[in-house]
């Protein structure tokens, strides 16, 4: 193993060796390490390169927030992941790790060409630059961006992973299980809350986990870590770890993303790869932490330059060194506790160097014995090395003077300014924050959610501060749902706690405009950047964000906020809380595509709703079409036919002898009760009180704007019930839309709505022959044209089963439609099936519905109809039942708009050629050679090859069209124009001749 | 596991350990629907109790009442007991106004029951599976699906499903078995 | 996701359990062909659209059914109240003093 490895040291397990790659590079490292920390343990730095710049980068965190180093992932064929962060992905065997945004290779990258020329990409470059010529935008700029955009590059095969979701009701959701969150599980469970504690981490413990030499109540920390987490479990506290809180919402909604497989060689296949959880929770305990900022100086951003108490962690948790010879630069006392932890094990510290001008004096004593140097005082003004630092440029500040330059060799350079309470979920919730001029960072103020926030992410610092804070609130939020509970108090020996001071760009000797001080690392934003923003007039922080992108990129900012706000606030003269901060927004970190959706993909995209008798459609080879939620057997091809040929046999067969059709898709309403007919009156537009039982008669409904929302044949069965039926899209709104009317404007009706749509299976039968196929199964009702007549219904037995039993037609044939109970579906079908073959029955699918309905001029709502035709406008004038008081409607339809000459009405349309069928949704125009952008008077609704008009036929939607009959307009298509003529929309059997047995 | 298709035939679908998964037998099934006076004269007349409250249950024998809406019923009964259910409505129907409609080929109802049975729910029901009581029911929603739930045990339930709806639910379900028989 | 009352069922539920629909105490007139023009495109058409406290109606779809109302606060999108359909317009001043 390397030099950079602490035999011995961290939480990873040196027993369980593991290999990974890197840029096809074999790198070893212990179950336990991310990529970051076994890189680092063998002495790589170098992880990525920057967005803009292509300038080299390495890890300067060791966690979630990490800005720089974004790896790709694969783990196998098709499960590839961009922008993976490294210093949270664990490894395992086999791994494969690629870098990213670098050509050809990640130490030569033809790309940062942009870094040696970056005066020129300064705040506000893309909308100085692509602004014109205006000709070059398709050409030139769009396909440069598209590029040069994103660091990592997306997947291109389907994601073979599956996705899981849950929901989750808890009593307390507590979130980071750090001490605070530890403290407060602990006090809440113990008080009879039922706990649900959460981490993004792979294990419990938080900072404890990079703090082992501290002693809580006389046990070391990790021990107590384990011993608590023990005793949570037994408490029966649900304690989810790789799981991070992406989003905190309405009334303590909080979203979860889990990740279950990842971290392993070889998960199980059932096992989903993540799993959103929406956790619904009456307390919320925040928990969250601070995180570390780093200082503002020229070349902060080098591979070996990295947060101080990150490399604390990687010391101390994975037991890794970052460098040999490591430089500190500081403004808070925590970075000397990570200095003091490397020299521990073995890294020459070259020297401290403090921007304070006298650091606490404990400090200094401990630095001393360690025989560290220190530069109190001091400020840092560059670094230098092409992919790695290799020294640092530290001077004196006396005052304001930046004093004599003197250059330190190193191998690692660690910072810290200070840290910023973690507070992007409330943020979430629109809890208000507060400027805290002593810790120079917001602090959370007033709550809008059921929530408390715990330990550092209310700025305090100390383990056990923050342990007691933990148990306070673990207290607060069991006593706000009734639990007596009471808060331990804890006490921790070396507790290294601290302060410090916070600052906008470090002082330097140097032309400021030139510095490379890096505020956004992961989009390429400098300290310059955001005074020039400021220069060139940009006054809010939300337009300085925008302009100079600092904290857009997928780390939201988390380390550069408070440095971009320090900076505009100082450019812009005016104080931190007056300038504000950016809204931070769910998620937390970057989550996948596959934890939202779910289950929802593949077969289980979407409900796909079938029939009884769909299954037999699927053996007789149906080709189906989607219709709202169903599928629906579109045609029946027989071997090589193509649609048009198998629709044409449909449609003959059907006209000849007899066709069978599934409709069981139709919305059925059963209306029933005293006033069902003065519903029914008051609902549709035709009138409904002289229709006697057994009658059943097409319905027109209206919205009370007075345009046309649906249609159907409706039956009456008794005085007090009728059978009603909808459009297959229509079923759930028509019945939402009556209950809405029934239930606040005619409370007091005696009638009650209940939708039968999947009660019943429908089966139509249409053609000449179709009684006689029919009439056999039939007991108890003549079917005589005398006794059952056109437009009838009764209730009888089909095939040995109840049904309910239509006469109606939709094909301008002789049509019945059997309703009988669902189950029974797909066994009367088989009978009329065979039944049907001495008639050479035929089974016809939606294609040729709409055929032979349109050879009627029968209208399909939503499709001839767009929500602004009326009935006038549809030629259904004659279904109004103009004596009727009032129905929903017939205030609209007197409208002064609905009632103008010209409307668009629905006309037919025959082409001049006689052979040209018309595209569905072409456009109308009176004359074609008027000039571009041409009035357009109309569109084709309906079109459809007629064998039994023996040419195509249209219907239009026709400015003044019911004036137009006879009249040539023309249809512009790319290639050419078509004439057409204007006609009547029956185009077969005007007469209805054929509806008659 | 049994493939299932539309059929719908009663059997067992899953049986993970954890949990079961199980189409039941068809029932009668009717949606009933009246005014508040009118509970006594109609409930006497099924001979079984209408509770007021929305997902309080009833039974007598094999005949079953859930309370859905304020003025809506689900009616569960033996099939063979069809035909007197709407009998006797009938007969009261002239002074004990009502709407009876049959729903029995409308749903399928599966029987969820096992140790995980409530967590199994979970994977798509966003309302709280705790605030159920057993011996209740409610009509709520799983996976963007209506369905009425009836808990009648801590750990065992049944899930009236609209036919077309109800592969879409069962799979979702299976899916959870598996995940659960992973872990 | 919000959490509704729902004033039918007395449970507090879901959101996905309802459906939005639209601005409340808008009654159809009982005589709609002597209104207006101008009455009856209000009717249809003009609605609040208010920033802060709105009177609107949801309805528990997957659950009782029951259209019912609410007041909500579209800036805070925090329910006031819920309360039946035939039960009278609560006065905004009360609720307003009372969540406080």
């Amino acid at each position: 193993m390397s030099s950079f490895r602490v035999s011995g040291r961290g939480r990873v397990d040196h027993t369980q060796p593991i290999q990974f790659t890197f840029d096809g590079k074999k790198i070893k490292g212990f179950k336990g390490d991310t990529i970051a920390s076994a890189l680092l343990a063998n002495g790589i730095h170098l992880m990525g390169r920057s967005f803009k710049y292509h300038r080299p980068r390495g890890a300067v965190t060791a966690g979630s927030e990490e800005p720089n180093a974004l790896v790709g992932t694969r783990r196998g064929p098709g499960r590839f992941e961009p922008n993976t962060r490294a210093t949270v992905q664990e490894i395992w065997d086999g791994l494969q790790v690629n870098s990213q945004n670098r050509y050809p290779s990640l130490s030569f990258d033809i790309g940062a060409i942009n870094d040696k020329a970056y005066m020129l990409f300064s705040a506000g470059f893309y909308y100085k630059t692509f602004m014109w010529p205006k000709s070059f935008w398709d050409k030139v700029y769009e396909p440069f961006i598209r590029a040069a955009a994103g660091l990592g590059v997306s997947p291109t095969e389907p994601d073979p992973d599956h996705y899981a979701s849950r929901y989750l009701h808890t009593d307390v959701l507590i979130i980071g299980a750090g001490p605070a969150g530890l403290a407060a599980a602990l006090t809440a469970a113990r008080a009879g809350s039922q706990v649900t504690l959460v981490d993004e981490n792979p294990e419990a413990g938080g900072s404890l986990l990079s703090e082992p030499s501290a002693v809580i109540e006389d046990v070391p920390a990790w021990d107590w870590v384990a011993k608590t987490v023990a005793e949570l479990k037994e408490l029966g506290v649900k304690v989810m770890t790789r799981t991070t809180a992406i989003g905190y919402y309405h009334q303590n909604m909080v979203g979860l993303c889990e990740k279950l497989t990842d971290h392993l060689a070889s998960p199980d296949a059932e096992t989903p790869r993540e799993r959103m959880w929406r956790v619904r929770a009456k307390q919320v305990v925040l928990a969250q932490g601070a995180l570390e900022k780093p200082l503002v100086f020229d070349g902060n951003d080098r591979p070996g330059v990295m947060l101080a108490g990150s490399a604390q962690t990687y010391i101390n948790r994975y037991g890794v060194r970052v460098g040999n010879k490591a430089v500190i630069v500081t403004s808070h006392d925590s970075a000397w506790y990570a200095a003091f932890d490397l020299a521990d094990a073995g890294t020459t510290i070259a020297a401290i160097v403090d921007t304070r001008s006298e650091p606490n004096a404990d400090l200094i004593a401990e630095a001393t014995k360690r025989g560290i140097r220190i530069m109190a005082g001091h400020t840092v003004t560059g670094t230098e090395g092409r992919l790695r630092v290799k020294s640092v440029r530290v001077n004196p500040v006396t005052g304001s003077t930046v004093g004599q330059a003197e250059i330190i060799g190193c191998d690692c350079l660690l910072m810290s300014g200070g840290w910023t309470p973690s507070l992007h979920l409330f943020s979430h919730t629109k809890g208000t924050l507060k400027w805290d001029d002593e810790r120079q960072t917001f602090l959370p103020d007033h709550k809008a959610e059921e929530c408390e926030i715990a330990g550092a992410g209310r700025g305090l610092w100390g383990i056990e501060a923050v342990l007691n804070d933990g148990a306070e609130m673990g207290a607060a939020v069991a006593k706000s749902l009734g639990k007596k509970a009471k808060a331990a108090s804890y006490g921790v020996a070396n507790d290294r706690s601290g302060t410090g001071v916070s600052h906008k760009e470090l002082p330097t000797d140097l032309d400021a405009g030139k510095a490379r001080a890096f505020v956004d690392y992961q989009n390429d934003v400098t300290a310059k950047d955001l005074r020039l923003a400021v220069r060139e007039g940009m006054r809010s922080i939300e337009h300085v964000k925008r302009y100079t992108t600092n904290g857009m990129a997928t780390d939201q900012g988390k380390m550069s906020n408070i440095n971009g706000l320090n900076i505009a606030s100082d450019a812009l003269g005016v104080p931190q809380p007056k300038v504000g901060l950016t809204t931070f927004r769910p998620p937390y970190t970057p989550t996948t595509f596959g934890a939202f959706c779910g289950y929802h993909k593949g077969s289980h995209f979407e409900v796909t709703r079938k029939t009884p008798i769909d299954s037999w459609a699927e053996e007789n080879g149906a080709a189906y079409e989607p219709v709202s939620l169903w599928r629906r057997a579109w045609y029946f091809p027989k071997d090589g036919e193509d649609m048009h040929a198998a629709v044409s046999r449909e449609c003959l067969a059907t006209r000849a002898s007899v066709g069978i059709f599934d409709a069981s898709t139709l919305g059925k309403i059963e209306v029933v009760g005293p006033d069902s007919v003065e519903f029914m009156n008051r609902m549709y537009t035709n009138p409904w009180t002289k229709l006697a039982p057994g009658r059943a008669r097409y319905g027109l409904l209206l919205g009370d704007d007075g345009f046309i929302r649906d249609d159907g044949v409706i039956g009456r069965l008794a005085d007090d019930r009728f059978h009603v039926t909808t459009t297959t899209g229509g079923a759930a709104r028509v019945l939402n839309m009556m209950e809405d009317y029934l239930q606040t404007e005619w409370p007091d009706l005696d009638v009650w709505l209940t939708s039968t749509t999947e009660q019943w299976a429908t089966i139509a039968l249409n053609g000449p022959n179709a009684r006689k196929v029919l009439e056999p199964f039939v007991e108890g009702l003549d079917m005589s044209d005398e006794a059952f007549p056109h437009m009838s219904v009764a209730e009888c037995r089909v095939g040995g089963f109840p049904a309910r039993l239509f006469r109606i037609s939709f094909t301008g044939e002789v049509g019945f439609e059997v309703n009988v109970p669902a189950h029974a579906g797909r066994a009367l079908w088989e009978m009329l099936f065979e039944a049907g073959k001495k008639y050479d029955i035929c089974p016809y699918g939606t294609e040729t519905m709409h055929v032979l309905r349109a050879e009627k001029g029968y209208i399909i709502v939503g499709q001839d109809t767009d929500g602004t035709v009326t009935p006038h406008d549809a030629g259904l004038s004659w279904a109004i039942g103009k004596m009727k008081p009032d129905f929903v409607g017939k205030r609209g339809l007197a409208r002064p708009d609905l009632v103008a000459e010209g409307r668009k009405q629905l006309i037919g349309l025959l082409t001049e050629d006689g052979k040209t069928k018309l595209e569905e949704g072409a456009q109308i125009v009176l004359d074609p050679n008027q000039p571009k952008p041409m009035k357009m008077v109309g569109h084709v609704t309906s079109s459809y090859h007629s064998d039994a008009a023996g040419r195509p036929i249209a219907m239009a939607l026709l400015e003044d069209g019911f004036n137009r009959m006879g009249e040539t307009i023309y249809i512009p298509m790319p290639d050419r124009v078509i004439k057409a003529t204007v006609t009547g929309t029956v185009f077969y059997d005007p007469e209805g001749e054929r509806l008659k047995l | 596991m049994t493939v299932l298709t539309h059929a719908f035939t009663p059997g067992p679908i899953v049986a993970s350990g954890q949990v079961k998964l199980t189409l039941m037998a068809p029932v009668a099934r009717f949606s009933l629907r009246l005014r508040a006076a009118n509970i006594p004269a109609v409930s006497k007349a099924i001979g079984v109790d209408l509770a007021t409250t929305v997902g309080v249950r009833a039974a007598n024998g094999t005949t079953e009442s859930i309370c859905l809406g304020p003025d809506e019923w689900l009616i569960i009964a033996k099939p063979d007991d069809a035909d007197t259910v709407t009998k006797v409505c009938a007969d009261v129907y002239a002074s004990a106004t009502h709407s009876l409609t049959e729903v029995s080929a409308r749903e399928v109802t599966v029987r969820i029951e096992g140790e995980r049975a409530s967590e199994l729910l979970t994977i798509g029901c966003p309302r709280d599976i705790d605030s159920i009581p057993v011996g209740g029911g409610c009509r709520t929603v799983i996976d963007g699906v209506t369905v009425v739930l009836w808990r009648d045990a801590e750990q065992s339930f049944r899930m009236d499903i609209w036919r077309s709806f109800a592969l879409h639910i069962i799979d979702l379900l299976c899916t959870g078995c598996k995940e659960f028989a992973a872990e | 996701m919000l959490l509704i009352h729902c004033p039918y069922c007395n449970q507090t539920l879901p959101e996905l359990e309802f459906t939005y629909a639209g601005e409340a105490h808008i009654a159809r007139p009982a005589d709609p062909s002597s209104v207006s023009d101008e009455e009856w495109r209000d009717f249809l058409f003009i609605r609040t659209n208010v920033k802060g406290p709105h009177y609107e109606r949801w309805r528990h779809f997957h659950g009782c059914g029951r259209y019912f109302n609410a007041v909500r606060d579209t800036v805070s999108d925090r329910f006031l109240i819920t309360y039946k359909t035939d039960d009278p317009r609560p006065e905004l001043s009360k609720l307003l003093e009372k969540s406080k």
